[in-house]
């Protein structure tokens, strides 16, 4: 059986990127189909993003926020909820980190205390939020992705009213919040790649979350819970707080991530929609297969995609949205068990066929004839 | 307009029925899934992708009926795709619905650009095509109830002649007595010679061409033109309207009306001005979901609780 | 000679999981016969049937009817071709009437709709005809096994089926249940119908077969006329050594009281009393079996004392400690082990490794963890020995569980419980579905931790033989009450415990006052 785990294995990594690959050729092809300077314009879907040390830097800039969803969505994955909350929590908890900061900017405290300060409401914002659909789920099951997505649609509403109501900025003519103080936006690093601080944030919340999963107590709870959740309780394990536990943990990293982002890259806060960083997660967790270490790895090639599709908008005739066609198919893709299932099961099944010619001692006159020979020994040895 | 008359009254009902067509639509939709047993959150985005597609063929084709044809189609064919990827591709339901989903979301923008380069709106680019009202004679009569019921949209009408279609279709038919037995237990079903992924594929499909009334609705009815991510959470609203029902098609229309109440509510409130932010009453229908959602699921535990104690207090 | 109307030449059948299920099966049927087609749990006869039956696809081999190649691909390829089955687990939906499980594919149909009326008809045709017994209007959910089973039956013979596949069709039913199913096996045989007959009691093979086909680890190990065959040689062929079901052990010393059950009542969801006031000690030292018709309140009571579900009145205590309120958790502290019924529900998750579902109930323990880490050199040692001590046939402790078999999966959940350190076993179904060398394991392990260790052990099981066996005292359920108790487990009959499990007999609580 150990070649079938092997077979196993490897067939899933091909299968990613496999997907991957029939994914970014759907996507090249369609680029190809409705622009009017093809080769233009796939030069720079493909190489553009690369072009230049500023470009790199967004790329790695906006893997940051990916991150940070994508592990929020490996905590719901692994104990099997699909809370989409990580996508509102992401936004409103950038518009109460600004309202934070607008505010605690005047108290005159130094940005060491500020800064984690403000990671914390974050965090905390989070927590709170995603408590909601989590509790609602657990003690009354009631649909997680229907909540969280009602719920989404509330706080894109709360954080609208919140900027219009409590720290919109009436002297800019659009609809912003006043200006987050200078003292607590994250530096610009690495020169002219210009990638903000909360990389460090980022790369700490991997490393604990890949703790958290393979090394705690809490990991294994998951495990179990995830894996089979009627097993879990038969075990004795405390199935409801190990869930909405994890699903706390997930909307607090998604809350950092939303505060990161605004500290990081934004002026004020100015969203009046919803980020789709939360969606962009799920996809990322999908792609990692809910393994937080390759969180980071699927955010950059995400970002990747994200900003050749960004270069190719601003350069030519094609909307950004095209991506979320592409993105959809990965998920797809990647997700469909039977996507190179029958490849796996030929691969199987040669293995049993050549395992199935070597026990060739194994052939049923030898089996009777063995028997007897066992009986035999028996007999005599009571006798 | 002056509260509380007749006429106020004749008005806000009709909001209502209006309000509630694309959610009868989606958890009828819902109904039929379940009962196949499949929870399909893709509504959301099948009513999308078909509230698209009428708004262009009407144009194109200058005929509305191409254009309700059209939506439809495209409603069975997201069905497909659904069902494909579900039932051949064995994706995870809850996975295949969100993709599909982010995919509708994104490729409605996409396809609407190319073909009038506008990105939020075709209200400009494409000639405004409405599936055509219709006034009821005699019952228009009727001083209130005539102006609430009378003068609707084809498809309001439709919408709630599926609430009994749909009815009549689980109960009566023989392929509603093979969805439901696939339903309920799929290995009973395939050992009798029923083939359970056609039962899933017709389920979807029947599905598909739910939304894709509903779709229609929004973009030729509610309104005459496409606009980016206009069923806002309708689908899902749909999915709770079956859900509150446990896929009873009855209930779960009613419980859809319901919805409907509160979005007219809703608008109604925004209607009168006044000074309360309408952040708050944009909230009014997804709000009433969650409540609803939560209200109906802690009567069912307390049920449940109440008939297993039920003789422990003599 | 005999008309062959079926042969299956070279069967191979490969999992999606690299399980090789048969390997080069051929097997024939002749007409009008019973043939029996035996082998241990895991030897392939299940699905052999399914491959004929159209549920599987084999990798290769042919299937001739009646001479003729034909080619099943689905279930209607294989009712087309006459063929029905009966299956171990019945494939009924209990929420419609029985008229219309048994129209379920082949509906009468009037003016384009279900004709309701028609499908009541034609079931009373065919029960009338083959004398069953069945009111076509009553709900699948209120009926019994045994008639369920006939549902079944009649959902076969009404698509005309010849050739009949029985799997395991006895393994529910009451010694009296089985004779009138027989009768009516009999009847069939005489009427031109050829079965396929899949059972592990040897004695009921002997009864009413007069042909078997032996399967061992997915080879056919040949056919035999049952005439000069008997019991024994069965045994030797299906395991490849006598099987000694008989287990040595001296009688109980029972101490001091460990589980107390006073007045158990359950009521569930519907409203039914799925368990009606049950009373009952077991004590330190002995094991207590419990059989009875399935469905008739075990699981509920398994449930229940597991702190699974809730209950609705009475008082269990485990150590004298009440567990009313208490978790899955906080009862397994008080001293409870529990083998679940289904282990792949309950007992294991199947995609996790050999070593995560053996800590599932004790990782929590200081030897386990040190803070909020796991100590995973101290747990990898202590589950290589387990694997050792239980003859866990696998890789290594990281392989997952899904990937082993059966009896293997069982042994996993066993070295868990049987480790614990607690002194109440639950066992619920034992040795369902596994291989007779783990079965035979399980139970003499379950007899000696009663005898060496003091545990007190209740052991629920539908396999009468396995409660005969190694029961000390013995219970019989029906209908969420104890019907009978017996101070002595092997001084029962099978027919007397079949008498009480069908309600035929009663014991009233003096009788029994002072075995509970």
């Amino acid at each position: 059986m150990n070649k079938t785990r092997r077979i196993e294995t490897t067939v899933e990594l091909v299968r990613i990127l496999v997907a991957i690959g029939i994914a970014y050729l759907i996507a090249l092809i369609i680029l190809y189909a409705i622009s009017d300077d093809p080769v233009f314009i796939i030069k720079q879907f493909v190489l553009g993003p690369l072009s230049s040390s500023r470009r790199m830097g967004s790329i790695i800039n906006l893997a940051i926020p990916f991150t940070f969803t994508g592990l929020c969505f490996c905590f719901m994955y692994a104990v099997n909820k699909f809370n989409l909350a990580g996508e509102g929590i992401f936004m409103f908890s950038g518009c109460i980190v600004t309202l934070t900061s607008i505010y605690l900017g005047k108290s005159g405290f130094p940005p060491v205390i500020v800064i984690p300060l403000l990671l914390v409401v974050g965090a905390f914002t989070g927590f709170v939020i995603s408590l909601i659909p989590a509790y609602l789920d657990a003690k009354l099951n009631a649909n997680i992705v229907v909540v969280s997505l009602m719920l989404n649609s509330i706080l894109v509403f709360l954080s609208i009213w919140i900027l219009k109501y409590l720290m919109r900025d009436p002297s800019i003519g659009s609809l912003g919040s006043l200006p987050i103080p200078e003292s607590v936006k994250f530096a610009s690093i690495f020169g002219k790649f210009k990638i903000q601080a909360g990389i460090f944030i980022a790369i700490i919340a991997v490393i604990v979350v890949a703790i958290i999963f393979y090394k705690t107590v809490f990991g294994y709870k998951m495990r179990v819970v995830g894996s089979n959740p009627n097993f879990a309780k038969a075990s004795g394990i405390n199935m409801m707080v190990t869930i909405v536990l994890a699903q706390l943990i997930g909307g607090s990293l998604a809350g950092i991530g939303g505060a990161c982002e605004i500290l990081g890259n934004y002026d004020r806060f100015k969203w009046v929609a919803s980020t789709q960083h939360g969606f962009d997660g799920l996809m990322v967790a999908v792609l990692a297969r809910r393994n937080p270490i390759l969180v980071p790895i699927t955010s950059l090639l995400l970002a990747y995609i994200r900003i050749g599709a960004d270069v190719v908008n601003s350069k030519g005739d094609i909307p950004i949205e095209f991506i979320t066609v592409i993105q959809g198919i990965v998920i797809l893709l990647v997700a469909a068990e039977e996507f190179m299932g029958g490849f796996k099961k030929r691969l199987i099944y040669k293995a049993a066929k050549d395992d199935l010619k070597s026990d060739k001692e194994m052939v049923v006159q030898e089996i009777l004839a063995d028997d007897e020979n066992k009986i035999e020994a028996r007999k005599e040895s009571m006798e | 307009m002056p509260m509380y008359t007749l006429d106020w009254f004749a008005n806000f009902g009709f909001s209502v029925l209006r309000l509630s067509t694309p959610l009868i639509f989606a958890a009828l939709a819902a109904v039929i899934s379940r009962k196949a047993g499949m929870l399909n959150m893709a509504l959301e985005g099948m009513m999308l992708t078909s509230a698209l597609a009428g708004v262009i063929l009407s144009g194109f084709t200058g005929s509305v009926w191409i254009g309700l044809i059209g939506a439809i189609i495209v409603g069975v064919l997201s069905g497909a795709i659904i069902g494909f990827s579900n039932l051949t591709g064995k994706t995870d339901l809850y996975l295949t619905c969100i993709a599909f989903n982010l995919a509708a979301t994104g490729g409605t923008v996409f396809v609407m650009y190319l073909l009038t380069g506008e990105k939020s709106t075709t209200s400009a680019a494409i000639r405004a095509f409405s599936v055509p009202s219709i006034t009821i004679p005699l019952i228009d009569k009727i001083p209130l109830i005539g102006k609430m019921i009378s003068g609707h949209n084809l498809l309001t009408y439709l919408a709630f002649l599926s609430i009994y279609m749909v009815w009549f279709f689980l109960y009566k038919t023989r392929l509603g007595l093979r969805l439901r037995a696939v339903g309920e237990n799929p290995k009973a079903a395939s050992s009798v010679g029923i083939n359970v992924t056609k039962i899933g594929y017709i389920s979807f499909l029947i599905s598909g061409i739910l939304c894709g009334l509903g779709g229609a609705f929004m973009s030729m009815g509610w309104v005459s033109f496409f606009m980016k991510n206009m069923t806002n959470g309708r689908g899902y609203i749909g999915l709770s309207a079956m859900n509150i029902a446990a896929g009873n098609p009855v209930g779960s229309a009613l419980a859809a009306i319901f919805f409907g109440f509160s979005d007219a509510f809703a608008t109604m409130i925004k209607g009168r001005g006044g000074d309360f932010p309408t952040e708050f009453i944009e909230m009014i229908p997804y709000v009433a979901t969650i409540a609803a959602l939560v209200v109906m699921n802690i009567i069912r535990m307390g049920q449940k609780r109440k008939i297993e104690q039920g003789v422990k207090q003599k | 000679m005999a008309q062959e109307v079926l042969r299956m030449d070279n069967i191979t059948k490969i999992y999606d999981n690299g399980f090789v299920a048969n390997k080069n099966i051929t097997f024939w049927l002749n007409k009008g016969e019973i043939l029996a087609l035996v082998g241990e749990n895991g030897a392939g006869k299940t699905t052999l049937m399914k491959v004929l039956f159209g549920l599987e696809s084999p990798q290769s081999g042919d299937v001739y009817i009646n001479g003729e190649h034909v080619k099943i691909e689905n279930t209607l390829d294989a009712i087309d071709k006459g063929i029905g089955m009966v299956h171990q687990h019945f494939m009924l939906l209990p929420s419609l009437t029985v008229a219309e499980n048994v129209a379920l594919g082949i509906e009468p149909m009037k003016k384009g709709l279900f004709d309701f009326n028609k499908a009541v008809k034609m079931t009373q045709e065919v029960a009338d005809k083959y004398r069953f017994n069945i009111d076509p209007l009553s709900k699948v959910e209120d009926l019994s096994v045994g008639q369920m089973q006939k549902v079944e039956i009649m959902k076969v013979l009404i698509r005309g089926a010849k050739i009949i596949i029985m799997d395991e069709p006895t393994a529910v039913l009451t010694p009296q249940e089985t004779d009138e199913l027989f009768e009516q096996l009999l009847l069939l045989k005489e009427g031109g119908h050829s079965i396929i007959f899949i059972s592990h009691k040897l004695e009921e093979v002997k009864r009413i077969c007069s042909r078997v086909t032996v399967l061992r680890h997915g080879y056919c190990l040949g056919s035999y006329d049952l005439e000069n065959m008997n019991e024994s040689d069965i045994s030797r062929l299906m395991v490849g050594r006598d099987v000694v079901l008989k287990i040595d052990k001296e009688d109980p010393k029972p101490e001091e009281v460990v589980v107390k059950i006073k007045n158990l009542v359950k009521i569930n969801e519907t409203g039914k009393k799925v368990i009606d006031g049950i009373s009952l000690d077991i004590r330190k030292g002995e094991v207590v079996g419990i059989a009875g018709v399935e469905g008739n309140g075990q699981s509920e009571l398994s449930d229940v004392l597991c702190g699974m579900d809730t209950f609705s009145s009475g008082e269990v205590r485990i150590n004298n400690q009440d567990i009313v309120g208490k978790t899955v958790h906080e009862i397994r502290q008080m001293g409870l082990a529990y083998i679940p019924e289904d282990r792949m529900r309950h007992g294991c998750a199947a995609d996790l490794s050999i070593k995560d579902n053996i800590i599932s109930d004790r990782f929590f323990l200081p030897e386990y963890c040190k803070g909020l880490f796991m100590k995973h050199k101290y747990i990898d040692q202590l589950v290589d020995q387990y694997i050792k001590d239980f003859e866990i046939a696998c890789d290594d402790k990281n392989q997952p569980v899904r990937m082993l078999s059966g009896g293997n999966i069982q042994k996993v959940v066993v070295a868990r419980e049987f480790t614990s350190g607690s002194n109440f076993i639950l066992a619920n179904q034992p040795t369902r579905g596994i291989d007779v060398g783990a079965a035979e394991m399980i139970r003499k392990t379950i007899v000696k931790k009663s005898r060496t260790e003091g545990t007190a052990t209740l052991l629920i099981s539908a396999d009468l033989n396995e409660v005969l066996e190694c029961s000390d005292r013995l219970l019989v359920m029906r209908k969420g009450k104890i019907v009978a108790a017996f101070p002595k487990a092997n001084e029962v009959s099978e027919d007397e415990l079949g008498e009480y499990m069908l309600g035929i007999k009663t014991m009233t609580a003096k009788e029994m006052e002072n075995v509970l």
